[in-house]
């Protein structure tokens, strides 16, 4: 069998991956970018609204609103914040941020807060960059997914977005079924010539993406 | 021989490629999903009735997760693969293979009614632990049950292979007037220990989506209104994968059809094994690459 053989069948296990899973749980997200004075990206602000289901799952396992009264106490929203922002080290919280083509570390989650509304459980953050970045010619691109489809984020515009520096710009890009399998081509393509693609750079074909351009 | 092998699979796989290309399956995904979260937001709407009280909720309840099971057996999952290879491979009928379907998906529900009634009622263990030992443990173990599987129909599908090669030295000897030992043998499904280990690695892994019910009702002090909602999302996922189970046999006929000896009958049922249990091994092992890594 030829390297070419194994590398395809390796992309098509890969590509199952995201696409295979079934979703459990439906997050609709909201996203902000927030920039410094001096013109430089500093975090992202996210905000994911769970489903209903998914809300009711959250008051079991964290035994929330013991009193049946419908409304959080403070007790109830600080176990919500700790369980959605409080991560392990290895995850990302589904979200990732290309600067210039690349991957861009962030921080871990602030300023967090929690609300209950038409019976779902909205969380929302700032993400701090590890570094401020200026966004220049290459467009920057917030991605939210799963790599293993757990959860199926959909992202919807910001209710009041927060202000961009004069000529910058963020569009939701949703996902395109026909984006994907072409990309998906290309892929197949280019595998005669290249080496095997790394697996994480399959996930975000499937996912929503935020395009921000500046200048 | 070898030129007959290489026809029939090849005409499978041209079959199965222009099926698989014509199927829009990113859009049928879309909407799958879609009617997913539409179904699973009435399955909270309905718990949340029963919280409260009313007695109608039971059925809401009933109807939204059969419907919910349906659609959410129309993702890739592990039950089809078996059973789609399965039918592919088996001797059996489509009655037998249609009863099978049914009982792994009851028995899937069985486990998650066990589980939820086991560990959370017994050992108070919480649904997001019962969630993680499912995707951690449960779901891995059944992927490799079910690869196994597809193992065993390869070995069937060479070893009749080799045979049929026998066969011919051997100028129709023993297979003349025993009809019998030549084609059974590659008869899968169509004993019981068949038909329990298919059960057994399907019904391993609950659905997530059946153990948080469970959970969520047991929480509302309704786990017997539970526990019949997660049955009748056994019968809706049953229902979506009957037709997998039918395509498989639709698919095991057409091929038979260019038979025309019973050597013939033989070598394609002996290559449907290969293919089939190919199939689901790849796929299976596909499944589990993420645990592995």
């Amino acid at each position: 069998m030829s390297h070419n053989f194994w590398g395809l069948l390796f992309v098509v296990m890969c590509l199952g991956g995201p696409a295979k899973a079934h979703p459990h749980v439906f997050v609709d997200a909201r996203t902000g970018f927030i920039f410094g004075t001096d013109g430089q990206l500093e975090a992202l602000r996210i905000s994911w609204i769970y489903d209903e289901f998914t809300t009711l799952i959250l008051f079991e396992s964290l035994n929330l609103d013991q009193d049946g009264d419908g409304q959080f106490s403070d007790a109830d929203r600080a176990a919500v914040i700790d369980g959605e922002t409080n991560w392990d080290r290895e995850y990302k919280g589904d979200v990732y941020l290309e600067v210039a083509g690349q991957d861009y570390p962030l921080g871990r989650p602030e300023a967090a807060a929690v609300t209950l509304e038409n019976n779902q459980v909205e969380v929302s953050f700032d993400l701090p960059l590890s570094q401020s970045v200026r966004i220049e010619d290459t467009p920057a691109f917030l991605r939210l997914y799963d790599p293993v489809f757990f959860y199926a984020y959909t992202i919807l515009p910001a209710i009041d977005p927060i202000d961009l520096p004069e000529g910058c710009q963020a569009q939701i890009v949703p996902f395109e079924p026909n984006a994907a399998e072409n990309a998906l081509q290309e892929k197949l393509t280019a595998l005669g010539r290249e080496e095997v693609p790394t697996q994480e750079n399959v996930g975000r074909l499937f996912s929503d993406e935020v395009r921000l351009t500046c200048g | 021989m070898w030129l007959r092998f290489g026809i029939i699979v090849l005409c499978i796989l041209a079959t199965g490629a222009a099926a698989w290309s014509i199927v829009p399956w990113f859009d049928i995904r879309r909407w799958a999903a879609g009617e997913q979260h539409t179904f699973q937001n009435a399955m909270a709407g309905a718990l949340r009735g029963i919280q409260a009280g009313d007695p109608k909720a039971v059925w809401t309840l009933c109807s939204a997760t059969a419907a919910y099971g349906f659609f959410h057996a129309l993702g890739p999952g592990h039950g089809k693969v078996l059973i789609g290879g399965a039918a592919l491979a088996s001797g059996a009928t489509l009655k037998r293979l249609s009863i099978l379907t049914v009982l792994s998906s009851l028995a899937q529900a069985a486990t998650a009614i066990f589980l939820v009634g086991g560990l959370y009622f017994v050992l108070q263990i919480g649904s997001a632990d019962l969630a993680d030992l499912t995707e951690a443990w449960l779901a891995p173990a059944s992927y490799a049950a079910i690869a196994a599987i597809g193992a065993v129909l390869v070995f069937r599908g060479a070893r009749s292979w080799q045979k049929i090669g026998q066969t011919k030295q051997a100028a129709h000897d023993y297979c003349g007037h025993a009809h019998g030992p030549c084609v059974n043998d590659v008869a899968t499904l169509t004993s019981t220990s068949d038909a329990v280990a298919l059960i057994a690695s399907i019904a391993m892994r609950p659905c997530t989506g059946a153990l948080f019910v469970l959970v969520i009702a047991a929480r509302f002090d309704a786990f017997a209104v539970g526990c019949l909602a997660v049955i009748t999302m056994g019968l809706g996922t049953a229902a979506f994968n009957l037709t997998v189970a039918t395509s498989g046999v639709a698919a095991r006929r057409l091929a038979g059809l260019g038979a025309r000896d019973r050597q013939g009958v033989q070598a394609i049922s002996a290559t449907l094994h290969l293919t089939g249990g190919v199939l689901i091994i790849a796929i299976s092992i596909g499944m589990l690459l993420p645990y592995l890594g």
